[in-house]
């Protein structure tokens, strides 16, 4: 698979439409906040129940997930009984990079989340997006160095809105 | 969207703080959260056509 921009639109569009039970993390997250810095994939929390994992199973199969840093050719299909048997999944598609996350550091599984989310409306759906507050936390907890950058960002976006 | 509460500061993360630029910041939340998640695609599109000019000329 070529590398190509990642198709921010298409790859939540896909999931919008599918009906799909996610939260939108990460990188992504920030942007929908208000912050400034670029990232090159789409971090999703997904409900791990059985009709949730089919919706996302259907709306990802045609653009051809498969595991991101991996060699060619391994027996990875892209199928319920795999998304079951996992958790997360760091993926390369053709519209670009995606992180399927059945749970997250300091944040826990979808159902946990939820009561830190906010919704967005994002090209003609609602959208679930974590809260600025539970982003921050997030990376608090994370405790990576390269995060620092991002949580002065984010608490300045918060200071911002406050202003 | 509402207003983050405060949460308790963190003497690293205020001396990251003023390096940022808060102008940026300011536009971005003249945005929607689609016309900021639009505006992250081009810049994303533009990096991505920088990286292959890069190549190009390596080669």
């Amino acid at each position: 698979m070529n590398k190509t921009a990642t198709d921010f639109k298409g790859l939540l569009r896909g999931l919008l439409e599918a009906r799909v039970d996610f939260i939108v993390v990460g990188g992504v997250a920030c942007n929908v906040h208000g912050s400034a810095r670029a990232t090159f994939d789409v971090d999703v929390v997904y409900a791990r129940t059985a009709d949730n994992i089919d919706r996302l199973v259907n709306a990802l199969a045609p653009i051809q997930p498969y595991l991101r840093g991996a060699p060619p050719g391994l027996p990875f299909s892209f199928d319920a009984k795999t998304i079951r048997a996992g958790l997360n999944f760091t993926l390369m598609t053709s519209l670009g990079d995606m992180d399927l996350l059945g749970e997250i550091t300091g944040g826990g599984t979808y159902e946990q989340l939820l009561p830190a989310t906010v919704e967005v409306d994002l090209f003609g759906f609602p959208c679930r997006c974590v809260t600025l507050e539970k982003l921050i936390h997030l990376k608090r907890s994370s405790g990576r160095t390269k995060d620092l950058e991002v949580l002065a960002e984010l608490e300045a976006i918060a200071e911002e809105r406050r202003r | 969207m509402p207003d983050a509460p405060t949460l308790p500061r963190d003497p690293v993360i205020e001396a990251y703080k003023k390096d940022v630029d808060r102008t940026l910041i300011r536009e971005m939340l003249k945005l929607t959260p689609e016309e900021r998640i639009l505006k992250l695609q081009d810049f994303v599109a533009f990096a991505v056509e920088l990286q292959k000019a890069g190549r190009q000329l390596r080669k």
